[in-house]
């Protein structure tokens, strides 16, 4: 059971489909590794169902069903879904991230402080990255101009508000400045969605802000 | 009208033996209520009409990964259909199919509690639904079927944000603990 689960609303827009590409996978991680959210989601999804058995029919007609009819001979029953291939070196990551890893895909080190990945969710509003951080280092204290989404996939970190283990989920308006720690044993691998530039606050962000805003780092 | 077990039987009789006759069936039952559902949002006719036909193919694509113990037939469909309106409205260069990674359980994410039978899950929602306010069976319509965020439902209702949050956390809280009642 997760300590830090995702607030129910953001469970709802996810079931309802509104979320956002960076937002959603972040919602999906979450998902993957949390029994208790998952369930929450299965639930909504039965409520998505519910409304639709319930929905009147709007008219279609026979044409309708003859022209998919007719496309079927070129599209193949699949098997049944297997678990995903992950790339090397991602063992860790759950499947509905799996989907969006690129073989090759390598950790680049930023401000010699911590590993990124950068992933690509083309037409996303969001910069969506997986954060690396060895035991006992941080991220340089920041807030955001927007929200901001955090998912635990490995190890775990600690910042003001608590301590987060897998699958525990963040998010906030990053009013307030934090400054994660990863805790001590593995890495800690996070999902980091955020709406727009971070701001750094601390001595650190005279330097790096003019290079936060072009999205180089 | 189709049974929650007649629809998960047709399902698997595609998965089965690519039975055409089972897709019809389940074609002419849910196609006209995906469609319905995605002109709610204010989808025009024609779109949704794709949409529904989109989702109905992809039905008997992944018609062998249903799990009836998991999911009932129109809780698979509704997310099915959820994930095309998505991939149709936005229509940007998307690599990966929403279907994709958009709410897949991996088979290997087994859960230990399937024995709470989905289709338990799904007609007591159904009940529960019926047993909701007026006024919060409106916003969960709304959240759900519109495609809305919060703040242009409030805008809508003419109504306060902070209501239209809290008619949804006490619709969620209701059927939530309702649910948790029956599966202990």
């Amino acid at each position: 059971m997760s300590r830090h689960p995702a607030p129910e609303e953001l469970l709802l827009d996810y079931a309802a489909g509104t979320l956002p590409d960076g937002p959603a996978l972040a919602v999906a991680l979450h998902v993957a590794l949390d029994p208790d959210s998952r369930r929450m989601v299965d639930r909504l999804n039965a409520v998505g169902g519910a409304l639709i058995e319930r929905e009147a029919e709007a008219a279609l007609d026979e044409a309708a069903l003859d022209s998919v009819l007719a496309r079927l001979d070129g599209v193949a029953v699949e098997p049944r879904a297997q678990a995903p291939v992950r790339p090397p070196g991602f063992d860790w990551a759950p499947a509905p991230l799996v989907p969006h890893l690129r073989p090759g895909m390598g950790w680049r080190r930023i401000l010699g402080m911590f590993d990124e990945i950068r992933l690509d969710l083309p037409g996303s509003f969001h910069r969506v990255s997986l954060l690396r951080l060895e035991p006992g280092h941080g991220l340089p204290q920041h807030k955001h101009a927007g929200y901001e989404y955090t998912v635990c996939l490995q190890g775990g970190y600690t910042d003001e508000t608590g301590n987060y283990g897998v699958g525990d989920f963040a998010v906030g308006p990053g009013e307030h400045r934090h400054e994660p720690i990863a805790d001590p044993g593995e890495p800690c691998i996070a999902l980091i969605v955020v709406e727009k530039p971070i701001v750094l606050t601390g001595p650190w962000g005279r330097f790096f802000n003019p290079l936060v805003k072009r999205g180089l780092i | 009208m189709l049974s929650a077990d007649e629809a998960a039987d047709l399902i698997e009789a595609i998965a089965l033996r690519q039975d055409r006759v089972a897709f019809a069936a389940l074609f002419r039952h849910f196609a006209p209520r995906v469609k319905a559902f995605v002109m709610r949002g204010g989808t025009d006719a024609d779109t949704a009409q794709e949409v529904a036909q989109e989702a109905l193919v992809m039905v008997w694509r992944k018609a062998a990964s249903f799990d009836r113990t998991r999911a009932s037939a129109a809780t698979w469909l509704y997310t099915i259909a959820r994930n095309k309106r998505i991939d149709l409205l936005r229509r940007s260069a998307r690599p990966i199919d929403t279907e994709d990674w958009l709410a897949v359980y991996a088979p290997e994410a087994e859960d230990a509690d399937k024995s709470v039978l989905a289709g338990q899950t799904y007609t007591r929602v159904k009940e529960l639904l019926v047993g909701l306010s007026e006024d919060q069976l409106v916003v969960i319509q709304k959240a759900f079927f519109e495609d809305k965020t919060h703040t242009v439902i409030a805008e809508e209702l003419k109504l306060p944000l902070g209501t239209v949050k809290s008619r949804i956390r006490l619709a969620l809280g209701r059927l939530r603990e309702a649910l948790e009642k029956d599966e202990t």
